[in-house]
């Protein structure tokens, strides 16, 4: 929060040359042009480090082709540069220009695996259903997470105070693959309490989009066990930050002047304690969005899920670099966008805190 | 319900009539004793000032009016009436809702460091409307036009401070807010709480001015807690100094500072300098604040006293009147108002 500055009172006239020296120090420009940077690093690093991983594509090839079929080194490797669409000899640097040339254009490439599949509609196809799966979950940890936070706060030393901290202390510890596997041997084979195999995908076979209760139903309950993963797993760290806020706001001189202006219980609940109490929390929402969507990949794996993060080890199981380095840049963007859009939500909630 | 008595000792020309109140603290080392059988009346329209160190229990004696004591606080005995035109209730036997009319509506405490009495995220204008709200005021006109009218009286720019959020404006600025959003309700009581720390001194000066012109311009009975005696001897009738929870001395403004017959008073008031410098050498109280755990035998304040004698060690020397309107809890006050305090100034030296 650095760049955010405290507002100023009582704002004066501008002359023109002061006009474009606030605009060279416009808070929004500069965000924009530091998120770019930002996302420029990061795809740099990921298309080395990408190439770095042991084991490429294009040499696994070549060496089958060697010893399945006899071809020479040379025959195997235009055979290759061939199917690939690759000229080989490019140096290092070179299919870096390139790449980020392309990048630029806003082309992500094409699959090496399904030849000639664009990479960009690969993600378009899987990254709605993460987003959504996600995004619903978020809301649901989020929202739960505060109301128990509140109560646990307003309860404190109670019993349901201690139960609930020692439950949100073990779900906030265990990771959420764990609690996927979990889900899926006990309540899916054990118990079959979900008919998992029903369940599988991102909705039912021969099920037609669009904004019809049908459709939504099918996509919620083919998303329930992801979500319930990402609830249960996220809730604990919210109730908990939560409760701390509370009880430190709780303290505040603020809320014992509204209790001693008479106000009515409910109205300094809601807009005295539970407002201010929330705000730390919205930063962290929008942060943790970016690693959500990064962390969704062994879910969505544990439970057939076709979003983002099946997309991103398909890939990487497959020395797929082009649809590997999309989905980096999905994620990375989602971090870099989600962090840029918590410093608004924050000014919007906290007059304090205003942008220049 | 509320218990009503009309007969008796109750009077109606008072406001407030405190009877034998204790207060106590939970704490570790065990308990606090923060407010010792305390009584006095408050007239209608009448100022009245506590002043004392920290820590003798004038806050917690605040607090407990308007029933907004910590967890850990505890009533131990005593009586709060608080007048209704022709009938007393006791504020300490209400219950919650009939609390929360009683707050703000008939009785305002206004708290030391006013910093942070405003919620940051609402505007000024919709913490007014909250406060007028819940006591079913909702006529937004009405409520306007009396708050620009108290801004006015208070100094204050009605129509910026209203749009301002609470860190928009300066400490001065949110104190005298807080003093006209107290009086938004027309209480009949207010209580103020170190209207005055936490401000510089130009500041102070201002808002003291603030509250006298409101003293004269509305009808309100004012209790002061402060250890700032000077607010003391600008606002009040009446001053009450207290020592270990305890009201040590009780007397009208005057008699306080001019003939002051507790030794704990005369040290107030010589540690404090005057503008004139002409009131003889500065002092301090030599000693500390008695442990509230532990209190001293007798009378409280014996360890710190220079006229201490061994019926000050044993014997607590009760609250009583040596004039129609002094009262005075020491076995010595005579000899402290014959030497006018002397030995205060020389143990001090010592």
């Amino acid at each position: 929060m650095s760049t955010v500055t405290l507002a100023r009172e009582g704002l004066t006239r501008l002359s023109p040359g002061a006009w474009l020296r606030r605009l060279a120090r416009n808070y929004v420009l500069r965000r924009f042009l530091v998120a770019l940077a930002k996302i420029y690093v990061v795809v740099t690093l990921t298309f080395f480090i990408v190439r770095l991983m042991p084991t490429n594509p294009i040499e696994a090839y070549i060496n089958e082709l060697i010893d399945q079929y006899g071809f020479t080194y040379q025959e195997a490797r235009d055979q290759a540069a061939a199917l690939f669409g690759l000229d080989l000899d490019t140096p290092l640097w070179q299919q870096y220009l390139q790449y980020m040339g392309q990048l630029i254009r806003g082309d992500l490439g094409t699959s090496y695996r399904s030849k000639g599949t664009p990479v960009s509609a690969m993600i378009a196809k899987f990254l709605p259903w993460t987003l959504f799966s996600v995004g619903v979950s978020l809301l649901i940890s989020f929202t739960l997470g505060i109301l128990l936070g509140m109560v646990m706060a307003y309860r404190r030393e109670s019993l349901l105070d201690h139960v609930l901290s020692a439950l949100a202390s073990i779900l906030t510890a265990i990771p959420n693959y764990l609690v996927g596997m979990m889900i899926l041997v006990f309540l899916g084979v054990q118990w079959k309490v979900f008919p998992i195999t029903q369940m599988r995908g991102a909705m039912s076979p021969g099920m037609k989009p669009g904004f019809t209760w049908e459709f939504i139903k099918d996509i919620f309950y083919h998303a329930t066990l992801p979500i319930m993963t990402y609830v249960l797993t996220t809730v604990g760290s919210w109730m908990l930050a939560m409760k701390s806020s509370t009880i430190s706001t709780l303290g505040e001189d603020y809320v014992m002047v509204a209790k001693a202006r008479g106000l009515p219980e409910r109205r300094i609940v809601t807009a005295y304690v539970g407002r201010n109490a929330s705000l730390p929390l919205f930063t962290q929402l929008a942060i943790s969005i970016g690693f959500v969507v990064g962390g969704s990949a062994l879910i969505e794996f544990i439970f057939v899920y076709q979003g983002i993060g099946q997309l991103l080890l398909n890939s990487i199981n497959y020395r797929d670099y082009p649809v590997m380095q999309g989905v980096f840049l999905v994620i990375t963007v989602a971090v870099i966008l989600a962090n840029f859009l918590a410093d608004f939500v924050y000014s919007w909630l906290d007059p304090r805190i205003r942008i220049q | 319900m509320t218990e009503q008595r009309l007969d008796g000792h109750l009077n109606e020309e008072y406001i407030l009539q405190v009877e034998d109140l204790w207060v106590s603290y939970q704490a570790e080392r065990g308990t606090v004793k923060a407010v010792c059988g305390v009584s006095f009346n408050l007239r209608a329209g009448e100022t009245l000032a506590f002043i004392g160190e920290s820590g003798c229990g004038k806050t917690t004696l605040g607090l407990t009016f308007i029933r907004l004591l910590p967890a850990t606080a505890r009533v131990e005995r005593g009586r709060i009436w608080y007048s209704r035109g022709t009938e007393a209730v006791d504020v300490l036997a209400m219950h919650e809702q009939e609390l929360r009319h009683f707050r703000w509506r008939e009785c305002a405490m206004i708290f030391q460091g006013a910093q942070n009495a405003f919620n940051p995220v609402l505007r000024i204008w919709d913490q007014v409307l909250d406060t007028a709200r819940a006591h079913g005021e909702t006529d937004k006109k009405k409520i306007r036009q009396r708050m620009e009218e108290l801004f006015q009286l208070v100094q204050l720019e009605p129509r910026r401070v209203l749009r301002a959020y609470p860190h928009q404006l300066s400490g001065g600025m949110r104190q005298r807010v807080l003093i006209a959003l107290g009086l938004l309700l027309n209480p009949s009581l207010v209580i103020l709480d170190e209207p005055t720390t936490a401000l510089d001194i130009l500041t102070q000066r201002s808002v003291i001015d603030v509250l006298r012109g409101l003293k004269e311009r509305l009808q309100f009975s004012l209790i002061l807690i402060s250890h700032d005696l000077s607010l003391a001897a600008e606002l009040a009738d009446r001053v009450a100094t207290m020592y270990a929870g305890k009201i040590v001395e009780l007397a009208s403004v005057w008699d306080i500072y001019y003939r002051p017959h507790h030794p704990y008073t005369v040290g107030l008031i010589r540690a404090v300098p005057t503008l004139s410098g002409d009131r003889g050498r500065l002092i301090s109280i030599p000693g500390s604040p008695p442990d509230l755990i532990n209190p001293p035998t007798g009378c409280p304040f014996h360890p710190r006293c220079p006229y201490t004698t061994e019926r000050c060690q044993e014997e607590e020397p009760p609250l009583q009147a040596v004039s129609p309107t002094h009262h005075v809890a020491c076995w010595h006050w005579e000899k402290v108002i014959a030497e006018g305090g002397e030995r205060m100034l020389t143990k001090a030296e010592a």
